[in-house]
C-alpha cells in the first residue's frame, strides 16, 4: 500500500466516524425529539443560572509548567527522527543528543530552583 | 476488509471493556449492561445548553471519537491486520492522541456551563503533566527498533518484550496513558463528585452516547499502544497471532480500567509535581539506559 492509499484511508475513516455519530444523531432523534420547557437548558449549577461568566480569563495556575513543557516539546520533534538513526550511528549520537538533553535538564533544575514547578498564585 | 475488521474487532473489545468497568464500578456483573444504557441513551432528549458555542459543543465528542479511531488505525493486531501500516505510525500516534486535549478543550468551552469549563481547563493542566511521558518512553521504543512504523516495532521485540528491557518505561507510560483516558485516579476533567461530572455535566442523550463511547475507543486504543510498544504486541507461543493481541489488549485495558479506582484521586497540582520532579527525570534516564543497552547488547 503505497503512503498516498494509506492517508486516504485514514482520510476515509475519518469522514466514516463523522458519518456514523450522524446517523446516530438522526436515529435518536427519529425515536423522539426534544421538547422545549423553559428551565431545562440551564447549566448543571443547581438549578439556577451562574452568577458570574463562564467564558471568562481563566488562571492556569500550571503555566510555569506550561513554559517549560514547550521547551520539552520542541525538543521531542528532534528526538523522533535521532531515536530512528541511532543505532547507526552509534556513540556519537548517544553524546551528541547527550549534550543537548544535559542542557535542557539543566533547564529544568533551574526552573524548579526559580519556583516554576508549583502552583502558581 | 481489513479495516472492517480491525472496527469489529475494536467494538468487542469496546463493549467487554465496557461490561469490565461496570463490573469494577458497581461490582456486579451485567454483560447487557453497556447496550441497554447505549439504548436508554439513545432515547433520552439531547439537550442544549442556553447560549451555547454551538460550533464547540457539537464538535467536541466527534473529535475525539476520531481521534481514538485514528490512534487505532495504527495499531497492529496481526502480521497484515492493521488498518494503516505507516512509516511513521508511533509518530502518527501521538499526533492523533494530541486531539483528545482538544476535544475536550472544546467540549468544556461548549456548553458555557461553570463545570465543564473548569473540567476542560483541568484536562489542559492535566495534558501537560503527561504528555512529555507519553512522548518520551516511544522515543526509547523506537531506539531500539530503529524505526517507527508499529509493526517494526512489535518485530523488535521478538528476542524479549520491552516490558523486560525498558520497564521504567512500560510504568511511566501506563501512568500517562491512565491521566490521558482521564480513568482514576486521574479523571480530574469528569471528577464524579466534585465537579458534578465536569464535561460530560452538559452532555445528554445521543451526543453523550458519543461521548462515552469515544472514551471507550481511547481506553482501547491507549491499550493497544501499550501491547505494541511494551508487551510484544501479537507475539506468543502456541495461540494464533490475532488471539494474542486480544488477551493482551483486553487484559491491559481491563486493568487500567479497574485498578485504578483502588486509590485516591489525584490532584492536578499533585499530578503535575510528580510527573516534573520525578516522571521527566526518570524518562530521562530511561531513553540515556536504553541508548547504553542498545549499543551494547546487539538484541
Amino acid at each position: 500500500m503505497s503512503a498516498l492509499h494509506q492517508y486516504a484511508v485514514l482520510f476515509g475513516l475519518t469522514l466514516g466516524t463523522v458519518g456514523f455519530v450522524i446517523c446516530l444523531y438522526v436515529l435518536a432523534r427519529a425515536i423522539g425529539s426534544t421538547r422545549r420547557e423553559p428551565g431545562k437548558d440551564v447549566p448543571a449549577t443547581a438549578g439556577s443560572l451562574s452568577r458570574d461568566p463562564v467564558w471568562v480569563r481563566y488562571h492556569a495556575k500550571y503555566y510555569g509548567y506550561a513554559l517549560l513543557f514547550l521547551a520539552f516539546d520542541m525538543e521531542m520533534a528532534f528526538m523522533y527522527p535521532w531515536a530512528v538513526v541511532y543505532r547507526e550511528e552509534g556513540l556519537t549520537a548517544l553524546l551528541d543528543m547527550g549534550v543537548f538533553l544535559a542542557i535542557l535538564f539543566l533547564g529544568l533544575l533551574y526552573g524548579w530552583s526559580q519556583g516554576a514547578l508549583r502552583r502558581q498564585e | 476488509m481489513t479495516v472492517l475488521i480491525v472496527l469489529v474487532a475494536l467494538a468487542v473489545g469496546a463493549y467487554l471493556v465496557a461490561v469490565l468497568e461496570s463490573w469494577a464500578v458497581h461490582g456486579r456483573l451485567e454483560p447487557a449492561r453497556p447496550a441497554i444504557s447505549a439504548l436508554a441513551l439513545l432515547g433520552r432528549e439531547s439537550l442544549l445548553a442556553r447560549t451555547p458555542d454551538r460550533l464547540f459543543f457539537e464538535a467536541g465528542p466527534v473529535v475525539l471519537l476520531v481521534a481514538g479511531l485514528l490512534a487505532v488505525a495504527v495499531i497492529p493486531l496481526a502480521p497484515g491486520l492493521i488498518v494503516t501500516d505507516l512509516a511513521t505510525g508511533a509518530l502518527f500516534l501521538n499526533a492523533a492522541l494530541a486531539y483528545v486535549l482538544v476535544a475536550l478543550i472544546m467540549a468544556g468551552w461548549g456548553p458555557n456551563g461553570a463545570y465543564a469549563m473548569i473540567g476542560g481547563w483541568r484536562f489542559l493542566g492535566q495534558f501537560v503533566a503527561y504528555a512529555m511521558l507519553i512522548v518520551m518512553p516511544i522515543t526509547a521504543v523506537a531506539m531500539r527498533a530503529e524505526s517507527l512504523s508499529t509493526v517494526d516495532i512489535v518485530t523488535s521485540q521478538s528476542t524479549l518484550w520491552n516490558i523486560a528491557y525498558q520497564p521504567l518505561g512500560f510504568v511511566l507510560f501506563v501512568a500517562a496513558a491512565m491521566g490521558l483516558c482521564w480513568l482514576p485516579p486521574l479523571d480530574l476533567p469528569t471528577a464524579r463528585g466534585d465537579l458534578a461530572g465536569g464535561i460530560e455535566a452538559e452532555y445528554t442523550g445521543a451526543r453523550l452516547a458519543v461521548l462515552r463511547l469515544a472514551r471507550m475507543v481511547l481506553i482501547m486504543a491507549l491499550a493497544g499502544a501499550t501491547v505494541t510498544f511494551y508487551l510484544g504486541g501479537w507475539l506468543g507461543p502456541w495461540l494464533p497471532a490475532w488471539a494474542w493481541s486480544a488477551i493482551k489488549i483486553l487484559f491491559v485495558a481491563g486493568l487500567m480500567v479497574s485498578v485504578g479506582r483502588l486509590v485516591p484521586r489525584v490532584r492536578e497540582a499533585q499530578y503535575l509535581e510528580i510527573s516534573w520532579k520525578l516522571g521527566i527525570p526518570l524518562a530521562l534516564a530511561n531513553i540515556f539506559l536504553v541508548g547504553v543497552i542498545t549499543l551494547v547488547v546487539p538484541i
